[in-house]
């Protein structure tokens, strides 16, 4: 191997050493990025740093992350939050694990508003993590199901992932909506399915809420509180929907219907207040500058590997490909995965996927099913241990005594049902492919 | 010392008021034009620039009041298990490494900032905003804002080695606001 | 000894990067005939391995629109892009890919190689250390796609439209609200009806987006963009410090690259706009008369009193214009006629 590899390989070392000993995520990204790119290239690549910086700030799509994180916060602050889940824990009856299914459900509606996972996930946690502790759920249950509802939107249109994997496979945009609609229905089905079995085999980690406490609410009280209760939330995240379905707002803006409508709910509602506000707007503050602090530290990051030829090693790698679709795709799905525990999914698509396509245009394979499996390998990414984006969001919004540990702990069996739901599609093609040929997208 | 602290952290939680208030405006201003343009056609570019312009300050500004209010990812992992003198070591080598690298890219930018000036950049967009500079100046003047808070975390950690029976009062953090 | 310093020169290798403004694996603006990485290749095998240069799509260095001040800066060697990108820093540097009204793909040809275009070009990007070169064409653009159809002026009030640039401003000045979208949000708005009309490129590009799935009238010509060059951007610097010879295959293979592009862009065209109207049910069309006649009108006044407040547009203005009378009169008695056969 070339000293410039040995670096590469310093670098991910680097960056998980200074990581697991407990120097923050973004600091541990730049110092390893900085410290390898200038021991291999010198300082001249880092001149282009500042644009790519710019880059991240001003990258339209990412207004949403300041948007839903006020939403959520604001939804938070004003008790909406707490009340919608205790009131559906209470509808629920006596089903174990019925305020894990109101998270996927939640993940999958905000997921079909945005394609943004620190957004997603950041207002999931904050919204249902106090909240699930309080109900005695299994911290890493709780976890696991906040992280991968909240990557659900990366496969649910409108998604970021899909826009730049149109370009890159040749697509069209409407295309690959249209086909990763199903899949990403059925990853949601796969997760409702495991929080049931959960609930019947191991109910301790996702109890009801006690029957005695449920008594003390009438049939008639438990109505009209899922009315005064449930009722604005959804009625919110239907008004970000709709106003995307109904034309009023392009998805990146619809962003902002949520975050008006939450205020109106707060008024509404009379627990609207200065103090409120304030609170409200220093929460959002500091948690969109925590998801940015790491996009923007991740930039040194993946400068570096590009320029000390990590592309290259990625290429060296594609020499190893075994011959035949069904190899070369397997051959893929390993790739994106591993490439996954330290490179983020942006990077990923750009250095791996340009070399692949051509192999998979010679086999004939359908791009359009071949760039849903992709996209869902990608999301996998994000929940993968120990560099999993959506892991880090949850830990950063996380109350005090939810550790590093439950989290990764409560993500993997998450990956594990991503891995089935992939096996799935690798079966039935026709899951991803049948409905853009129906509407004839 | 602690008095050097505290100014430098009152200049970070001032300028973290400014960046409030972009979020505030942020929101009004997206749901605004979604509003006059679905009512009444109304869109004018350089309202549509302003709303990206608005989350350059919340994520530039915002990076040293995030640091301030503890609201950075870490892995604890290991962390947790640490003497209270480890942790102390290990929060002293990250503000001093938060200094390093706030301070290479805030000088890394300058130029890039000083470009961006001697070339007037504005929009390319007929009717759209000015003085691109201006919004391209957050990014050293945010990472200069995380050297203060950096500079500031270092003493902090430097307190605590030499004077672990008065630990200074910690901003309150966003988790233990967000369980409260 | 001069002829030995001209050996040592002519075995020099030069390793250059080129950012691209557009994404990973666009045809015609990143791969394919006649495209930016295409360019890199001939080069390099054109010089026999001495300039390499290495090609990175938006994103995979420095965002899309960053190339001009890297290539200024001098950390990147070489941008591909479109010249009206950076309209925000020099107004006038907009002749250079296409102005609405302006010269057809021949007459720009004939502007920026015989008609003194291409020197102003240069003197132009002097003072920013910068060398542009044409490297590619689209050939003319299409006016966009349209969800309802457009017959009168009135249809025009309060349509909303995702159109950049000097035509949006010209739009606008008709009623129409402009609104700027990436290009990934540009199907989703139309077709949800966020937007009641939107700009892309031509059939072959905007099929690849599906915007004919959003909406199903397709109105043509391109007034806003009569023509589109791509821009090939060199720091000054390392054009100078070049040999003859390697300049030589610069300039040549770009020259190659425009005229390859070009009929690519052609022959793409004709038939995907075959297959949208066979097979996809588009209704293609062109604009009406009345409204053409007007957005010429605007324009017209837009152009001139943007000249008169910017004395280095207004020197690109009077030569481009003066060229531009001069082969319409042309244009009018060869090409016109032609068509009309
Ligand atoms: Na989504
Ligand atoms: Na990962």
């Amino acid at each position: 191997m070339s000293g410039n590899e040995w670096l590469i390989i310093g670098m991910i070392a680097g960056f998980l050493g200074l990581m697991i000993i407990g120097i923050p995520v973004a600091i541990s990204l730049a110092v390893s990025g900085f410290i390898a790119g200038y021991l291999g290239f010198g300082s001249s690549l880092f001149n282009l740093m500042p644009a790519r910086l710019f880059g991240v700030v001003t990258n339209y799509t990412l207004l949403a992350i300041p948007l839903f994180v006020f939403m959520g916060v604001m939804l938070e602050k004003s008790k909406v939050a707490e009340n919608m889940l205790e009131t559906i824990g209470k509808a629920m009856g006596g089903l174990n694990g019925g305020m894990g299914l109101a998270i996927i459900l939640v993940g999958v509606l905000m997921g079909a508003s945005t394609g943004i996972v620190g957004a997603t996930v950041v207002t999931v946690g904050l919204l249902t993590l106090p909240a699930l502790m309080r109900r005695g759920y299994s911290p890493s249950v709780s976890c696991g199901t906040i992280c991968a509802s909240g990557t659900l939107g990366q496969i649910i249109p409108p998604s970021l992932v899909l826009i730049l994997l149109s370009d890159i496979v040749g697509e069209s945009v409407g295309a690959l909506f249209a086909a990763a609609f199903i899949p990403g229905l059925i990853l949601a089905g796969i997760y409702i399915l495991y929080l049931l079995l959960l609930g019947v085999f191991k109910k301790e980690l996702v109890p009801a809420i006690p029957a005695e406490e449920r008594a003390e609410t009438s049939k008639k009280q438990l109505v009209k509180d899922l009315i005064a209760h449930v009722m604005p939330p959804l009625i919110l995240v239907f008004a970000v929907l709709g106003s995307i379905v109904g034309g009023v707002a392009a998805p990146t803006e619809a962003a902002s219907m949520g975050a008006l409508g939450a205020l109106m709910i707060a008024i509404l509602s009379r627990r609207f207040s200065p103090a409120l506000l304030k609170e409200t707007l220093h929460g959002t503050l500091v948690i969109s500058a925590m998801v940015f602090f790491i996009l923007l530290c991740a930039q040194p990051f993946s400068l570096s590997f590009r320029g000390l030829g990590g592309e290259q090693m990625v290429h060296a790698l594609f020499e190893m490909l075994p011959g035949g679709e069904f190899g070369a795709i397997l051959f893929l799905m390993a790739l994106l995965f591993i490439l996954g525990f330290f490179l983020e999914w942006i990077e990923i698509s750009y250095i791996a996927l340009p070399m692949f396509l051509p192999v998979f245009m010679n086999y004939g394979t359908d791009m359009v099913w071949l760039a849903i499996m992709v996209a869902m390998n990608l999301q996998m990414s994000f929940l993968t241990p120990p560099f999993g984006w959506a892991l880090f969001f949850l830990k950063g919004v996380a109350p005090k005594g939810i550790t590093t540990r439950d989290i990764y702990v409560g993500a993997l069996p998450f990956v594990a049902l991503q891995l089935a739901a992939l096996v799935v599609l690798f079966q039935f093609p026709a899951l991803v492919t049948w409905l853009p040929e129906a509407i004839g997208w | 010392m602690r008095m050097t602290i505290r100014s430098l952290e009152w200049l970070v939680e001032q300028l973290g008021g400014l960046a409030r208030f972009c979020v505030l405006a942020l929101v009004l201003l997206v749901a605004t034009n979604v509003i006059l343009r679905y009512l009444f056609s109304i869109g004018p570019v350089s309202l549509q620039e302003l709303e990206w312009h608005l989350v350059s300050p919340i994520a530039l500004l915002g990076l040293a009041y995030s640091m301030k209010h503890r609201a950075d990812v870490r892995i604890d992992v290991l962390y947790e298990r640490f003497s209270m003198r480890a942790q102390a070591l290990v929060d002293l080598v990250a503000s001093l490494l938060t200094v390093a690298v706030g301070g290479i890219i805030a000088w890394l930018a300058l130029d890039y900032v000083a470009q961006s000036y001697q070339l007037n950049e504005g929009s390319p967009d007929p009717g759209g905003l000015t003085m691109r500079y201006l919004l391209k100046a957050f990014i050293p003047f945010g990472f200069f804002l995380l050297v203060t808070q950096g500079v500031s975390d270092t003493l902090r950690a430097v307190v605590q080695f030499s004077d672990p029976e008065n630990p200074m009062e910690l901003p309150a953090s966003l988790s233990s606001e967000a369980s409260a | 000894a001069p002829a030995i310093a001209t050996a040592a020169a002519s075995k020099e290798t030069f390793n250059l990067k080129m950012t691209n403004a557009y994404p990973p694996g666009s045809p015609f603006y990143v791969q394919g005939p006649g495209s930016p990485m295409d360019f890199c290749k001939k080069v390099g095998e054109m010089s026999g391995g001495r300039l390499n240069i290495s090609h990175f799509a938006a994103g995979e260095l420095i965002p899309a629109l960053e190339g001009f001040n890297a290539v200024a800066q001098g950390t990147v060697e070489m941008n591909a892009a479109n010249a009206y990108f950076w309209a925000g820093k020099i107004p006038a540097a907009q002749f250079f890919t296409t102005v609405p009204f302006g010269l057809n793909t021949q007459g720009m040809m004939a502007w920026l190689y015989q008609g003194g275009g291409l020197k102003l070009w240069h003197e132009l990007y002097e003072p920013y250390g910068l060398v542009a070169f044409p490297m590619g064409n689209t050939g003319v653009q299409m006016t966009g796609w349209f969800r309802e159809p457009i017959e009168t002026l009135k249809d025009l009030e309060g349509l909303k439209m995702r159109i950049p640039g000097l035509a949006g401003k010209v739009y606008s000045e008709l009623g129409v609200t402009v609104r700027l979208l990436p290009g990934g949000e540009i199907f989703p708005a139309l077709e949800r009806g966020v937007i009641d009309a939107a700009e892309f490129v031509g059939p072959y590009q905007d099929r690849r987006l599906g915007l004919h799935k959003a909406a199903k009238n397709y109105y043509t010509t391109g007034w806003h963009e009569p023509t589109n060059v791509t821009e090939l951007l060199i720091n000054k610097k390392v054009w100078d410090s070049m040999p003859k010879d390697l300049q030589m295959i610069i300039q040549l293979a770009a020259q190659a690259s425009v005229l390859e592009s070009l009929s690519w862009s052609e022959a793409n065209n004709s038939d995907a706009l075959k297959d949208l109207v066979e097979n996809e049910g588009v209704i293609a069309k062109p604009l009406p008369a009345p409204i053409v006649s007007r957005l010429k009108e605007v324009t017209a006044d837009t152009l001139l009193t943007m000249a008169n407040a910017d004395a280095q547009m207004k020197t690109v203005y009077d030569s481009y214009m003066a060229f531009k009378d001069k082969h319409a009169s042309w244009a009018a008695l060869s090409e016109k006629p032609l068509l009309n056969m």
